[in-house]
């Protein structure tokens, strides 16, 4: 047996604060192998990115940690920064959240690249940029010698991550630490980033500790895993062990909470009720008991150990529940559910076939475009940029319609159009047969906005922090002109509908957690009673088990209130999971359309294809063995107009077609052809 | 832009300065004649209309660069072109002194937030940004004119810009310290605070930054990591906000230049205004527009330099 390269022991680390101390990592133990992957897993706040500070060294020094932490048989806990400082980007590298944000906009990628070269050996100029070089061909940047000379702002999220990761390969490390190196990515870019990282490994057969939220990214990339809750491990196994013989109820929420893209049946998600507890002054008790549903008396007395539960035959697993030798493959004790499946509530429209109910929501062909300005003070007109380029749908009630697409694509263009109650010059919005075009201020507006309300991505920033909650709920009835006892009945009615306690109207928004103000925010579209809700990635800020939670939610109301949603989202699993049409925005356009299954079973268009198959899937054993299709560069900029297809240049079928077939894609733009239900603008599908 | 606002301050000037009064009072008291006769060759009498002395005097300017006399028959050229001087001594000594020691500062208590030296650090700066220039410069001198008797000979000058009697480029040299050291320090003392607040919680801001972190993942040091990356980003405000006070810094050096007995650009402007001497008061303000215009030229000259992300577009 070999020595770990990393291990380690009881590490614990806490933050002194104003309202105590936080004890962001309470005594966390493991050991890494060269060549292997150990994936953390956890909620925000669990303490995984505290983890991996502390082994880089790069916490504050107020910081107190305790334990141990040994990489390549030295000591590092102790070490100055000085002495660290040796070691860390040499033998030790690391990947950060944000590429956006990760590299000094004021110096040339080449600058900073050369400094991770320079700054552990000497080098002579020319070698150093020979190998800087070197390395962002590597990681799969197109011309590298002219790259090294650009500035982070040019760069897309997807290539400054390489860059991130090609600073970290510089002097093949032993380890990498990746802390949710793709969350902040799209799902093609995150594939590549997720291929380049395991390239990266291979080549130079360095460990990887990955840090995410995501299960899918963890079945696809780890060995083992080892699941955060609350500053501790809860439970730690290889990774096919891990999701079929899960021991821990955390982990089973954790997995029951997500969504799937793979599978069709429409069962509710188990959300995990509650949120996790502070991190102050923790008492001695099992820190998930409050939200556990199999939760005993024993389970308050004392804080379990992470013990192995494992045997003989399936090598080590450990958990940290008392009951954990209850607990049986599939989630199950006693035979039941750890987590019982919430009540699915019978939809009123659910047997209306789609053509016998009214259209809520109309468009047809909406275009948009911007106009592209160059010069600070003298702004010349450059060209434009075709934001939206004549997409038609239609929403009936009781139904959710889905647009989904990577970033830039012009989904939160498509909403703010609507919103906005834009009238299209050679097109038209129609909501509940009204033409955005025939209403023009006054009355007529504002009995049409009161049928179509927003909810917002980010439940931190849409709510205004100085009012409380019930006049936010209760602002959209203002607008309109409700009576002030009535809009309070009605505040007290949708708190209760959104699974808020109304005698808490009184509160400020900061006093909720973030899956509370997403309901919030669902609450406050809710108070005028609309027949359109236009969701603009809704969960995407949530945690999974919180998501899971709202998603659950945003079903239900629909059910009951016979809504209609136009959701947008980049994440195609809470997509399959909730909508029931949906269409696949690239670049302005729609390139495949239809309902959900037919979409999600049968993609047709090339990029639907590739989009689908870029998600991992929270399953070892299918996501390992599973075909790919890895989409090369980055989204095309909008501003192109080629006059042919516009993903012709990402296309992989494009790239075995014979040259004649490639020249009608370069010279004709595809139209979405096919029948209702599924329609693709692909010339060859 | 400079052009309108001293043809501006030429009118103003005439709204409240009359040359005619500095010969209120003379004994023997002058005729009217007599001081129309003295004015007049100076471009000085109101008994030629506004218009037709500000077309001279503008023609003066524009065509021949003459910026007109004092009432007692100065060229204006000379005093400003000798002041000039003077005064850039004091002053861009000053303002680079204490831009330095404010960054440096800056970066020193930054690198230490609420550590005693931050704090102390902090704490200095705010008494010096609040003491009285006046008070700054007297103090000075009691404590140059303490050591001076401690050590028997003069190793401060308290007055005047330069003795008059020194010969040599390196005696002249070591003159002009003697005589710069009191007053630039006096400068600095209330100047840097302003640059030490800027910078320490610019970097701060920075210092948190994620590509410092990436950095510091490199192998760079913290300090390295700060000196390198986060001092950079948070430099481009400071270096604008300190071109732009330049102007400033020219007219606070009026009252140290007159404690210190120093003939320059801050004094003549008291001398002007006392003597009505318009065309002194207006070729100080075109100066003061000149100077506005080279500190925002600097500032987008250091904003360039360290900023590259303008340059590439
Ligand atoms: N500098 C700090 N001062 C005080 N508390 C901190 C500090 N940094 C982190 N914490 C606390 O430590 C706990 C763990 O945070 P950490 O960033 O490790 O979570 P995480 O698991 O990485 O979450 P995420 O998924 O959001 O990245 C949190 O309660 C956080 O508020
Ligand atoms: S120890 Fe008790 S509360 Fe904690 S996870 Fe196990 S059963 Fe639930
Ligand atoms: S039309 Fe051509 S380029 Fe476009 S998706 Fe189809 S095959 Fe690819
Ligand atoms: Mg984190």
């Amino acid at each position: 047996m070999t020595n770990p390269l990393l291990s380690v022991r009881d590490l614990k680390v806490s933050f002194p604060s104003e309202t105590g101390t936080v004890d962001a990592v309470r005594g966390i133990s493991f050991d890494l192998k060269a060549g292997r992957t150990l994936g953390i897993v956890g909620e925000s706040g669990s303490g995984k990115s505290v983890t991996s500070l502390a082994i880089m060294g790069l916490l504050d020094e107020n910081v107190r940690i305790s334990g141990s932490i040994t990489f390549d048989g030295q000591e590092l806990l102790g070490k100055s920064d000085k002495q660290l400082s040796a070691i860390r980007g040499n033998g030790l590298a690391m990947i950060f959240q944000d590429p956006l944000s990760s590299l000094t906009p004021v110096f040339s990628i080449g600058d900073q690249l050369i400094e991770a070269l320079t700054v552990h050996r000497k080098l002579s100029k020319r070698a150093a940029w020979a190998r800087a070089v070197e390395l962002l061909e590597t990681v799969g940047l197109p011309n590298p010698e002219r790259r090294m000379k650009s500035f982070p702002h040019e760069f897309s999220g997807g290539m400054r991550q390489r860059v991130v990761i090609a600073i970290a390969m510089a002097n093949k490390p032993k380890l990498i630490i990746a802390d949710e190196p793709t969350t902040a990515l799209d799902v093609t870019i995150q594939a590549q980033i997720l291929d380049l990282i395991a390239k990266a490994q291979s080549e130079t057969g360095a460990a990887v500790i990955m840090i995410t939220h995501d299960m899918g990214v963890v079945a696809k990339t780890a060995d083992d895993v080892l699941v955060m809750y609350a500053g501790r491990p809860v439970e730690k196994a290889p990774v096919h062990e891990l999701f079929h013989r899960t021991r821990m109820p955390y982990s089973i929420g954790l997995l029951g909470a997500i969504p799937r893209v793979d599978k069709a049946e429409k069962q509710p998600l188990v959300p995990v009720k509650g949120n996790p507890p502070l991190l102050i002054n923790l008492p001695d008790a099992c820190p998930f008991a409050s939200r556990c549903p199999i939760a005993i008396d024993a389970c308050h007395t004392r804080e379990p150990d992470l013990v192995d539960v494992g045997n003989e035959k399936m090598g080590e697993h450990h958990a940290a529940c008392i009951r954990s030798h209850e607990i049986t493959d599939g989630g199950l004790i006693d035979g039941r559910r750890v987590f019982p499946l919430p009540d699915v509530s019978e939809r009123a429209l659910a047997g209306v076939p789609r053509e016998d109910r009214p259209v809520t929501l109309e468009v047809r062909n909406m275009t948009k475009t911007f106009p592209l300005m160059k010069g600070a003070f003298l702004k010349r007109k450059l060209g434009e940029v075709h934001a939206i380029r004549g997409i038609s749908f239609d929403i009936r009630e009781g139904e959710t319609m889905a647009i989904v697409g990577e970033s830039g694509c012009g989904k939160t263009t498509t909403l703010l159009q609507i919103m906005d109650l834009v009238e299209q010059v050679d097109g038209d919005i129609l909501i509940g047969g009204t033409s955005v075009a025939d209403v023009r201020g006054g009355h007529a507006e504002r009995t049409l906005r009161r049928d179509i309300q927003i909810v917002f991505q980010d439940p931190m920033g849409a709510l205004d922090p100085r009012m409380t909650v019930a006049d936010i709920i209760a602002e959209p009835l203002r607008a309109i002109g409700t009576k002030k006892a009535e809009s309070e009945t009605r505040v007290d009615e949708l708190m209760d509908l959104v699974g808020l306690d109304p005698s808490h109207s009184n509160r400020f928004p900061s006093a909720f957690s973030g899956g509370q103000r997403q309901r919030i925010g669902i609450a406050r579209a809710l108070a005028t009673n609309p027949k359109v809700v236009v969701l603009d990635e809704p969960v995407s800020a949530l945690d999974v088990s919180i998501q899971a939670g709202v998603i659950n939610l945003l079903d239900e109301l629909k059910a009951k209130l016979g809504l209609s949603y136009l959701f947008v989202a980049h994440d195609l699993s809470v997509v399959r999971h909730i909508a029931d049409r949906v269409a696949v925005m690239y670049l302005g356009a729609f390139v495949e359309q239809g309902s959900v299954n037919e979409i999600f079973e049968d993609p047709q268009h090339p990029y639907t294809q590739a989009l689908l198959s870029a998600i991992p899937i929270p399953d070892p054993d299918i996501e390992r063995t599973r075909e790919r299709i890895v989409l090369t560069g980055d989204l095309a900029s909008a501003t192109d107009q080629s006059g042919g297809c516009s993903f012709a240049s990402r296309c992989q079928l494009f790239k075995v077609l014979p040259p004649e077939d490639q020249a009608r894609c370069l010279g004709e733009v595809p139209p979405l052809t096919g029948p209702e239900n599924h329609r693709n603008a692909c010339h060859f599908r | 832009m400079i052009v309108v606002a001293t043809n501006l301050t030429y009118f103003l000037a005439w709204g409240f300065l009359d040359p005619r009064n500095n010969y209120v009072g003379r004994r023997p008291p002058l005729s009217e004649d007599q001081v129309v006769q003295l004015l007049q060759p100076r471009n000085l009498s109101d008994t030629v209309s506004l218009l037709e002395r500000w077309w001279n005097w503008f023609s003066g300017v524009i065509f021949r660069w003459d910026w007109g006399v004092s009432p007692v028959g100065q060229s204006v050229n000379d005093q400003v072109a000798y002041r000039m001087w003077v005064s850039a001594e004091l002053v861009l000594g000053a303002t680079i002194l204490a831009t330095v020691l404010g960054i440096a500062l800056g970066v020193y208590t930054a690198s230490r937030q609420y550590k005693i030296a931050d704090r102390i650090g902090q704490a200095t700066s705010i008494i010096t940004m609040n003491i009285n220039i006046v008070v700054a410069a007297l103090g000075i001198v009691l404590l140059a004119i303490g050591f001076n008797n401690m050590v028997g000979t003069t190793v401060f000058f308290v007055t005047g810009s330069a003795s008059p009697d020194v010969t040599g480029f390196f005696p002249i040299i070591i003159d002009a310290l003697q005589h710069l050291i009191l007053p630039t320090v006096a400068l600095v003392i209330i100047g840097y605070a302003g640059t030490h607040f800027l910078q320490r919680s610019l970097l701060l801001d920075n210092i948190n930054a994620d590509y410092v972190r990436t950095a510091r993942a490199k192998g760079l040091t913290k300090g390295q990591a700060i000196r390198k990356h986060a001092l950079r980003t948070s430099l481009i405000p400071v270096a604008t906000q300190v071109a732009f006070t330049i102007p400033t810094v020219f007219m606070g050096a009026i009252l140290t230049e007159s404690i210190f007995g120093w003939n320059g650009m801050g004094r003549y402007f008291l001398e002007t205004i006392a003597k009505n001497d318009i065309h002194g008061t207006v070729a100080i303000a075109a100066f003061g527009a000149v100077l506005t215009a080279i500190g925002a030229l600097l500032a987008d000259i250091a904003v360039v330099v360290l900023d590259p992300r303008v340059r590439v577009s």
